[in-house]
């Protein structure tokens, strides 16, 4: 049997799917003094190390500095934290640069140093 | 101290004999000499065996709390419980490979036992084949990421288990994952074989079929456990996140539900020969493209575990796979040659455009989990929101779907006007239940085309059962492999049905309670009835209380002081018939009240009930099935060289 014409047919259809879903549904992914190089309009994740100033207002409410080494900027998000969340770690926020410089946070993601291990052990 | 030897001792005898057996096997395969053949596959057991032991060696380590072992001491401590001081084993990154191995090696012994009958150069070949993956992952674990290091001083205790591994998933999810993947050699390494020797029959594939239908199993189940894990420990509402390394785990599980699709093809009609060979190699190769990514942290993702020296080692092994693959199947793509074509419209062809759909899903989730790799090489990073994955691969999944309720009622070779007829009780379940969505008031275009789909798959499953047991009840029994195989598509449609609900119905809602208060998501009412502390051996936890109806749900909040203060949130989660009620505690405030996030996720329920289904549907219609060789005997065969 010949299946050329079905496949190419498919084929056709998934690269249509896949190039109209990526002009909306991908969004950069940058460190925060990328961020700060090229504004962009729509969503971004952006990661970076917390700062010691967080204060959470109730369990939901948080504002913290994010800073990656040269840059930093100052976080909002509401939601419920990753249970690692601490001065120190690793996040990454997802949402929007405002237009007063702070980033308002949708999602806040933890890296976990390891899902493993607690810490490495120095041989 | 000396078991830290005598495991290093074993693996490096493993990875002499797994080196012999590859060399010898392919040698005397070209030379078609059935005694060191013989003696090849032997050498195979001998290097299985040694891995064994040194797995053996390594549990034992770890129960005897044995801290001269940096893997003993990096991964467990005194009062880590027995149970998962054992699943330590597999819960590091040397560990885990060489559970793998294990695997690979037990599972590849039992395919060789009984490969003689496929003739003397496939057997030969496949033991090669198998034997060269088997020594790269023994090289691996005895040069670059060995489990029997030892430290110069042993600590008096280890570092202990992350508390969000504590959990009873870590003891059944990653060995079924992990036991999925390296499962899925065998299929590979005997298509290479009959590859390699030129066989287009389908004895290859009649031979792996019980393995291919347990790494398949595996994969499932352990996709599902992964999915449950995630549900009930992270308390973030959800089951799949589009993270790369459950995108990873999905994309073999695709490919190989295609190929259990198109070797029927292969096994009934004698079509699509090559196509299986691709389809086994792909999901081989997507598996070591899994491990790779997992393993060397090239993409971005939240499970950042395990990075290791090992990545490259992955790389440079996909690399020489995909190679070895490409040029074996461009050698004999003359034998794909089929006589005439088979018209499209027929069981043959709804199995073909099954499996392009299903591709398609494949390499949408590749995309998405490349795209950061690929963006990054042309600026800045790129990533793929879940959006992406919805709006690239829904319809994909939807026309799959469509193909289940009408895939199952074409005749091979050709269809006729009594396919039609066939059709009206899908059509008719699918008009039906669209129409109760619309009165219901549901008005999502996706969810309109979801469910009605559903509806008609599993008519058409349903229908298969009523037409068999009025007609001919006996073969029931008598065909059980196709009335399994209904029985896992009836499972799939309630697991759908599950994820469907869950993903267009889920509603959500912060609140923050003083005690005494109450508050109602989706028709449900909780009362926060107050909270309080408790303090136990390694860590303090502060429970709240929730009445809901007469049970009261304890979600709360665990902190860790011996590991820093970390946290760890338990949730908590009632189900009823309809939906599952899931409660986090995101915090309490210093004026008593306490704040909550209220998840209702309809039908949650279904997606574990169907995957249990679609298990035992692969169990029924495999369990007393005709040995492998019996069913070569049946089909006439011919055997060239007897064990």
């Amino acid at each position: 049997m010949r299946w050329g014409l079905p496949a190419a047919v498919v084929a056709a259809c998934v690269g249509y799917l896949i190039y109209s879903a990526s002009g909306g549904a991908t969004e950069y992914y940058m460190t925060v003094s990328e961020l700060q190089a090229h504004a962009t309009a729509g969503d971004v994740r952006v990661a970076g190390v917390v700062q010691d100033d967080v204060q959470k207002s109730d369990g939901l409410h948080v504002t913290f500095t994010e800073k990656d080494g040269t840059a930093s900027m100052p976080v909002q998000y509401t939601g419920t934290l990753p249970d690692i969340f601490k001065p120190g770690i690793t996040v990454v926020v997802e949402g929007k640069l405002g237009g007063d410089g702070v980033f308002h946070a949708r999602t806040l993601l933890a890296k976990c140093p390891s899902r493993f291990s607690t810490q490495p052990y120095v041989k | 101290m000396i078991l830290g030897y005598l495991g290093a001792g074993a693996l490096l005898a493993a990875l002499v004999m797994g080196g012999f057996s590859a060399l010898l096997s392919f040698w005397s395969g070209i030379r078609q000499s059935a005694t060191f053949i013989q003696v090849g596959r032997r050498a195979f057991y001998a290097a299985a065996a040694m891995t064994f032991l040194s797995a053996v060696v390594l549990e034992v380590a770890l129960l005897t709390h044995d801290f001269s072992l940096a893997y003993v001491v990096e991964h467990t401590d005194l009062s880590t419980p027995t149970a998962l001081v054992a699943a330590a084993f597999y819960g590091g990154q040397e560990g885990s490979l060489l559970y793998w191995t294990v695997i690979l090696g037990v599972l590849g012994s039992a395919s060789l036992l009984a490969s003689a009958s496929l003739g003397g150069r496939v057997a030969a070949y496949a033991a090669g084949i198998l034997a060269s993956i088997l020594t790269f992952f023994l090289f691996v674990l005895a040069v670059v990421a060995s489990p029997f290091d030892v430290l110069s001083m042993a600590p008096p205790d280890g570092l202990g288990l992350n508390p969000i591994l504590r959990d009873g998933g870590m003891l059944i999810h990653p060995p079924v994952v992990l036991a999925g993947f390296a499962s899925f050699a065998i299929p590979f390494s005997f298509a290479c074989a009959a590859l390699l020797a030129g066989r287009v029959d389908a004895a290859w594939i009649t031979h792996t079929r019980r393995f291919a239908l347990l790494a398949w199993s595996l994969q499932t189940a352990g996709l599902l456990l992964g999915m449950w894990w995630a549900y009930h420990v992270l308390g973030w509402g959800g089951y799949w996140g589009w993270d790369p390394v459950e995108n990873v785990a999905l994309m073999p599980w695709l490919a190989t539900t295609a190929y259990l699709h198109s070797s029927q093809v292969q096994e009934r009609r004698g079509r699509l020969r090559l196509w299986n060979f691709g389809l086994v190699i792909t999901a081989f190769l997507l598996v070591v493209f899994g491990t790779f990514i997992v393993r060397s942290g090239v993409v971005p993702s939240v499970h950042t575990f395990a990075i290791s020296a090992i990545g490259p080692w992955f790389f440079g092994f996909l690399v020489v796979c995909l190679l070895f693959s490409a040029v074996l199947l461009t050698l004999r793509s003359n034998l794909g040659v089929e006589a005439k074509p088979a018209p499209a419209v027929s069981r043959e062809g709804a199995f073909v455009l099954q499996n392009l759909l299903l591709l398609g899903v494949v390499a949408v989730v590749m995309w998405g989990t490349v795209l950061p790799l690929v963006s990054g090489m042309f600026g800045v990073q790129r990533v793929a929101g879940a959006s992406f994955y919805e709006r690239a691969a829904g319809p994909l999944l939807a026309a799959i779907l469509a193909l289940l309720a009408v895939g199952p009622l074409l005749p091979w070779r050709h269809a006729g006007r009594a396919t039609l007829r066939a059709l009206r009780w899908p059509v008719a379940a699918a008009i039906v239940a669209l129409m109760v969505l619309l009165i219901a008031g549901v008005r999502s275009a996706p969810a309109l085309v979801a469910f009605p789909l559903a509806v008609a798959a599993g008519a058409t499953a349903l229908t298969e059962y009523a037409r068999a047991a009025l007609r001919k009840p006996r073969s029931l029994l008598r065909k059980r492999r196709r009335y399994g195989a209904y029985l896992a598509h009836l499972g799939l449609v309630v697991a759908v049905t599950g994820v469907a609900a869950s993903h267009f119905g889920q509603q959500e809602r912060d609140v923050t309670l003083q005690p005494g208060e109450a508050v109602t998501v989706a028709g449900y009412s909780l009362t926060y009835a107050g909270s309080e502390r408790r303090q136990l051996t390694d860590h303090t936890e502060f429970v709240a209380g929730m009445r809901f109806g007469d049970q009261t749900l304890e979600p709360s909040r665990a902190t860790y002081a011996g590991l820093g203060g970390q946290a760890l949130t338990h949730v908590a989660i009632s189900t009823t018939p309809t939906a599952d009620l899931y409660v986090v505690l995101a915090g309490t405030n210093p004026d008593g009240s306490a704040t909550f996030r209220v998840f209702v996720n309809p039908l949650v329920i279904f997606i574990w009930a169907g995957g249990a289904v679609i298990i035992l549907g692969v169990l029924l219609g495999n369990v007393g099935e005709r040995s492998a060789a019996t069913e070569l005997a049946r089909r006439r065969i011919p055997v060239t060289l007897p064990a």
